[in-house]
């Protein structure tokens, strides 16, 4: 069946079963590597993408219920070759060990300073404890959040609803 | 090349012993050097590349899973070189012998041995280069080399004006011959070695770019899964191809070694299909025992046979019967998964007689066994690409998914990616083993003057040599593989290291006790081993450092001080027990609801002491703050030292507070995150790293920051509740 989507801003439309999960069409149908496949259940967060501006689990997001919908993945984070800033954070602050869940855990951390320029610590852990990191970067993770926390973002992300 | 006899039983013992039957490979040198006048490009040894455009390439030999090798490594040619590490790409090595692991004989990425082993040859690598470099202008100067300098990748004049860039100088560079041995940079006049720097591959990892071997893209690929015996060791006999054939994006399905392979345009067909799939097992040797019955055997052989000596000073039974106190303990560890976060896959393409394989592999020369075993292809004609892995911890040691994925692509003939579901992950994996631990402690005068401490269950040596052995003898005939396994294991401790994986961290029992007995009663279940993050340092530091805390209290003395009075001979030792006691406050009460525990481990020559501060809440434990005192000589890059040792930290406390594996007639129990639990951020303790500064050579730390936090944890439970924590997971 055919689905159309916008993924960081370009248009695509895709031919595939209405169940196959958001994941595994913007990694091998539109190309998109940087978002992971970690648990497949929604337990871990590697495969966090936004949809519409909310954050959703893509792996557990069936193509058919997202048709039509906005989506931005990591890729689409930087703005005219600038980093975000969370990307920035996350070079400076030195996070990544093995890197694989860093691009959910980014996406989160998007999400939440989209809405709350100014997150608390408890907030901050809030949002972000359902991300998991098997190399324990944690701690970097939080540091690197509250260094961009009531800074300018300059990512915008897409309207809710749109 | 022939081998001859005196080559095959040359041997050499890792310094963590953790491995293998080592050869030394003479004369197969397979890395062209030198200068290439159509690219440009001169190389001077194996690890370099520099280009008339001063592209600096360096070949990395060890896989980057998270430990920072891309990057330490990287820094110490770059160090000797003269180059900010930032202006060297990185390229990960393929499969050659001067590639290997000289611990092991293996292109093997383990052990918390990339930088220890690296320290020497690399720099040596890069100040020939730079050697030889400096040697080329001085004589387009016609100065004296000596009284030139270097300076972020240009040769400066003696005059301090003029200058040529690396890349000017490599054609002529090439013609140097360096005669004699090449000086090393004194640490004064080091730049980037033991300062603060970035990570060189965090850019990649922030922006989605670094390919792991899940990112692999290949022209008209299809996607595969496996589906594997639910007991290890079942045979598929059958299944219903006709159905599982018929069904959307399908191509192909089959039986392979491993199970049945579906073959689908996508992967979520696959998968699919997968579930349609109806298998007729033959489980006549399929695995069928239980946690329990584990155990059971455990201590049925801990009675009937005490085990091999290991080591033996004094005689404890004296002790024993001359003491005013015997204490004795047993401890139980379950089986553990990896859960690396990237779950097993490997991509593969078999074409023109020749099998290429993209995968994240610890071990890319025993992955090229793994890849030739169920074809007519020999090692030879398999390259392996090496990608960023996403979690290695030791799961990627053992080759089993690219063995499955060669297996398809060579009947299918098209790139085929292969996949495992994060179930199959948790089910099919290798894991770290299940153990049980006899202690005795004789008390007398305060003192303790007996340590018995019997190990119980298997060695991963018996399970990883199937491709360890052929690895080294990549020329060897197939039909000789298993017997090269079983020769090596023959010969363990007589022509190939001695398997220390059980006892390793036992044996080197630091308190200085009059009598003490070692032993390993070796026996094992059936079930699937291999290493593990710290792998046999990881359930004897439970033990040994759960067992001090015990004769501590039974002494009725503090338990810093306890062992602190048996460390006279181990300065390094006392010095990081010391600084950790005295960063936590220890001796201090501890803030309301909340007790510390201590321990103190050495592990692949690396010393760590922790105190974990921890109380139960809601019925749950919740571990407050980890303290860390680590001696890893010198250090190369803080930042990663830090992250590994405080990684290390959180990932031991996920196995102390969730980790278990069981079985039930032969099938795991569990599946996903939901019941094989990693520790989350809001459960995560605050973490400090103290770092000895050294002079000593480099040690890993990839594992070290493992063992010491089990018992320290449990330890502060036992100072809280009164309640000793003989099995792991603890509980509230």
């Amino acid at each position: 069946m055919a689905f159309s989507l916008t993924v960081n801003g370009h248009r695509h439309t895709v031919d595939v079963d209405p169940d196959t999960p958001l994941l595994w069409v913007v990694r091998d149908e539109i190309g998109l590597k940087g978002t992971k496949f970690g648990c497949g259940a929604g337990l871990c967060g590697a495969c966090t993408v936004h949809v519409n501006g909310q954050p959703a689990r893509s792996c557990s997001t069936p193509i058919e219920l997202v048709d039509g919908a906005d989506i931005t993945t990591i890729e689409g984070l930087e703005t005219e070759g600038r980093l975000h800033p969370l990307q920035q954070a996350w070079i400076d602050e030195g996070v990544p060990q093995c890197g694989y869940c860093q691009s959910g855990q980014i996406m989160t951390a998007a999400h939440l300073l989209a809405n709350n320029a100014s997150p608390s610590r408890d907030e901050i852990v809030t949002a972000m404890t359902g991300n998991l990191c098997r190399c324990g970067t944690y701690a970097r993770i939080v540091a690197a959040v509250e260094a961009v926390a009531g800074g300018v973002g300059q990512y915008e992300p897409a309207p809710e609803d749109a | 090349m022939t081998m001859n006899r005196r080559d095959f039983l040359k041997v050499s013992t890792g310094a963590s012993g953790s491995l293998i039957l080592a050869v030394s490979i003479p004369g197969c040198a397979s890395i062209q050097t030198g200068f290439e006048p159509e690219t440009g490009e001169w190389k001077p040894d194996v690890w370099l590349e520099l280009s008339r455009d001063d592209d600096i390439v360096f070949t990395l030999a060890r896989v980057e899973m998270g430990q920072g090798a891309y990057t330490g490594l990287t820094t110490l040619i770059a160090e000797e070189l003269d180059v900010d590490p930032a202006r060297i790409s990185v390229k990960f090595a393929p499969v050659a012998p001067e590639y290997r692991n000289p611990l092991f004989g293996l292109q093997l990425t383990g052990g918390s041995t990339s930088l220890a082993t690296s320290w020497k040859p690399l720099r040596e690598a890069g100040a020939s280069a730079r050697q030889m470099l400096v040697m080329a202008a001085a004589r387009v100067w016609e100065v004296n080399a000596s009284d030139c300098t270097t300076e972020d990748g240009r040769v400066v004049h003696p005059n301090g004006i003029d200058s040529l860039r690396y890349g000017q100088l490599v054609e002529l560079a090439d013609k140097e011959v360096i005669r004699g041995d090449v000086a090393l940079k004194p640490k004064s006049e080091w730049k980037y070695i033991g300062r603060q720097a970035g990570k060189l591959d965090a850019h990649a990892k922030v922006t989605g770019k670094a390919v792991y071997g899940m990112d692999v893209d290949l022209p008209d690929m299809v996607y595969a899964v496996m589906t594997r015996s639910p007991r290890y060791g079942g045979v598929a006999r059958g299944f219903n191809r006709s159905e599982v054939i018929g069904l959307p994006g399908v191509q192909d399905a089959f039986i392979t070694e491993r199970g049945v392979a579906v073959v689908a345009n996508s992967y979520w067909q696959a998968r699919k299909a997968q579930q349609a799939l109806q298998v007729d097992w033959d489980m006549t040797d399929a695995l069928d025992t239980s946690t329990e019955q584990v155990f059971e055997g455990y201590r049925r052989a801990a009675s009937d046979d005490s085990g091999v000596k290991e080591r033996t000073e004094g005689s404890v039974s004296k002790a024993a019967e001359q003491a005013e106190k015997l204490v004795e303990a047993e401890y139980e560890q379950p089986y553990l998964a990896h859960a690396t976060m990237e779950p097993m896959n490997a991509t593969a393409w078999y074409h023109d007689g020749k099998l290429e394989v993209w995968a994240p592999t610890q071990a890319p020369d025993l992955g090229r066994i793994a890849a030739a075993r169920h074809s007519d292809l020999s090692p030879g004609d398999v390259n392996i690409h090496t990608t960023f892995l996403g979690g290695g911890f030791g799961r990627r040691l053992t080759q089993d998914y690219i063995e499955e994925v060669s297996a398809v692509a060579y009947q299918l003939k098209v790139p085929v990616k292969l996949i495992w579901s994060r179930e199959e992950d948790t089910r099919h994996g290798f894991l770290r083993p299940a153990m049980l631990h006899r202690m005795k402690g004789s008390l007398a005068d305060g003192q303790l003057t007996g340590w018995q401490h019997q190990i119980v269950g298997p060695q991963v040596l018996d399970w990883y040599v199937r491709n360890a052995a052929p690895a080294q003898y990549p020329w060897a005939p197939k039909f000789l593989y298993d017997t090269l396994g079983k020769v090596g294991l023959m010969a363990e401790g007589i022509a190939t290291p001695k398997d220390i994986s059980a006892i390793e961290g036992a044996v080197g029992y630091p308190y200085q006790v009059p009598n003490i007995s070692v032993r390993h009663t070796h026996t094992d279940p059936g079930v699937p081993i291999t290493w593990w993050r710290s792998v046999g340092y990881s359930h004897n530091g439970f033990a040994v450092e759960t067992f001090m805390d015990e004769l501590a209290y039974e002494s009725g003395e503090d338990p810093m001080q306890f062992r602190r009075k048996m460390l006279d001979s181990e300065p390094r030792h006392r010095e990081v027990l010391d600084r950790a006691a005295r960063l936590a406050g220890w001796g201090e009460p501890a803030p309301e609801g909340r007790a510390r525990g201590i321990a103190l481990f050495k592990s692949f020559g690396t010393y760590v002491a922790q105190v974990v501060e921890a109380g139960v809440e809601n019925g749950e434990i919740k571990v407050h703050k980890v303290t860390c005192s680590v001696d890893c000589g010198q250090v190369v890059n803080p930042r990663i030292v830090e992250d590994q040792i405080a990684g290390g930290i959180l990932f031991g406390l996920t196995a102390a507070l969730y980790g278990e594996i069981n079985f039930d007639q032969g099938e795991i129990r569990q599946s996903n995150f939901h019941d094989y639990r990693l520790l989350q951020l809001h459960q995560a303790p605050e973490v400090v790293v103290d770092i000895v500064d050294s002079n000593a050579e480099p040690t890993g730390v990839g594992e070290p920051g493992v063992p010491p936090v089990i018992p320290a944890l449990g330890n502060a439970l036992f100072a809280l509740t009164g309640k000793r924590q003989r099995r792991l997971p603890l509980t509230a």
